[in-house]
């Protein structure tokens, strides 16, 4: 997974078919981070919509020398959906009448949030520890103390989480690469 | 910090999550730069993390595009057109401003060229009336002098000087004769001059009586005197002011046959 580059310089030169082709390739895998952290799909889309603006805006501050397009949109993303948790209207909001409402089309997005690839074939306490602070936004040290673990178990637990899955990784690309060679 | 014990802290992970602050991000970014072995291996977790990101992904509802691109294309579009219509605006404001003070200097300047315009015509039509009244005492004077210079020019007129006698030596006084015409003019300007209760009266003398020719009032060039018939002489005398029925004889000054 190579960055396209040439479409990058495109977009900072706010060329809107370059954000066009951007939106196409980043927006799915950046609404299921933004989703599963606010858990809420009117929130979610407002801050997906937020995070494309800000993508567009601030194109010329991102530095392919210092990551993947993909880690700074992700951190924009991540960014803007806790703040918006973090905002004290919005904690008003989930406070109203409808609460039994909520709960059920709470029930039905955590439905739809389960995770699912690669990251299911991994043990049960490596996708959690993956799970919180990728996919849940939460910092490590908050998310050593929901696992109740130490933080140097918890890093290592992603350590060992990310290599597990890089191997997973390998492996799907081997099969896929045997099947391209079968059919062939 | 060596390369296995930055590997193990998991201090790329937090970068990579955006959980460090500012200052170990500048840190972590300085490493990651200096030490290629270590940029390789966080790259390895970028795609790691990626490859999980579009497998967990969930396709967003159509409209957000549109959403993003409308609002795009309304901050591009609506913000350079709202500060070209102030600018527009402002620039009206300038002109109509400017048009203004222009307006206003040359209605200032318009009213002193009227004024002086009006003071110029005032002094121009003074001079005008002054002339025209100049004009006919010329043409009077003119008309007059004519009339004399016709009659005295007259082959017919005849020039009769009357001396002052021993009562009024100095005197003297020219008279035109035209019997054809029956006028008479006189000069009277050599008359030595009387004080304000006395006058020069005129007489014509016709077979011994003397019959008046009329008051030779002061200051005159040339008066025109009723012509009598058959007068033998002309008789200039001092009178009282206001002219006299019979002459005072007594103070004839001058005389003159025809």
């Amino acid at each position: 997974m190579q960055d396209d580059l040439e479409l990058i310089k495109r977009l900072q030169n706010q060329d809107n078919m370059a954000l066009s082709l951007i939106y196409d390739k980043y927006s799915a895998a950046l609404y299921g981070i933004i989703l599963r952290i606010c858990k809420n799909e009117a929130k979610a889309q407002d801050i997906l919509q937020e995070t494309f603006i800000k993508i567009w805006q601030k194109s010329n501050s991102y530095n392919s020398e210092k990551g993947k397009f993909f880690t700074w949109s992700y951190r924009i993303a991540k960014n803007l959906a806790l703040n918006s948790m973090r905002s004290p209207s919005k904690l008003i909001q989930n406070e109203d009448l409808s609460v039994y409402k909520d709960k059920d089309q709470e029930e039905s997005e955590i439905d739809l949030l389960q995770l699912s690839g690669s990251l299911k074939q991994l043990e049960p306490h490596h996708q959690k520890a993956l799970e919180l602070v990728y996919f849940n936004g939460l910092t490590h040290r908050e998310a050593h103390e929901e696992m109740d673990v130490p933080l140097g178990t918890f890093k290592s637990y992603i350590k060992q989480a990310l290599k597990k899955l890089r191997e997973v990784y390998q492996k799907e690309l081997f099969i896929l690469w045997v099947i391209i060679e079968m059919m062939i | 910090m060596d390369r296995n014990s930055i590997k193990d802290t998991g201090i790329l992970e937090q970068y990579l999550l955006g959980e460090l602050s500012e200052d170990q991000q500048i840190e972590v970014e300085n490493i990651l730069r200096e030490d290629a072995e270590l940029r390789a291996y966080f790259n390895k977790i970028e795609n790691d993390f990626e490859s999980m990101a579009f497998e967990n992904a969930i396709t967003p509802p159509s409209h957000i595009k549109n959403n993003i691109f409308d609002t795009i294309q309304n901050q591009s579009v609506t913000q350079p057109d709202s500060i070209q219509v102030k600018n527009q605006r402002s620039t009206y404001l300038a002109i109509a401003a400017s048009l203004a003070v222009l307006f206003m200097i040359g209605s200032g300047w318009l009213y002193t060229q009227w004024q002086q315009s009006k003071n110029d015509m005032q002094l121009v039509q003074n001079e005008t009336n002054d002339l025209k009244e100049r004009i006919i005492v010329l043409e009077q004077n003119l008309n007059k002098t004519n009339g004399w210079y016709q009659a005295i020019n007259n082959p017919n007129t005849l020039k009769l000087v009357l001396n002052g006698n021993q009562v009024s030596p100095a005197s003297s006084a020219i008279t035109y004769v035209n019997h054809k015409e029956k006028t008479i003019l006189l000069n009277p300007q050599g008359l030595a001059t009387l004080d304000s209760e006395h006058t020069y009266q005129m007489w014509a003398d016709v077979e011994g009586e003397m019959i008046d020719m009329g008051v030779i009032s002061a200051g005159q060039e040339m008066i025109a005197m009723k012509y009598i018939d058959h007068a033998e002489s002309i008789n200039i005398t001092i009178e009282p002011a206001g002219g006299n029925d019979h002459p005072t004889v007594e103070r004839l000054i001058a005389n003159v046959l025809l």
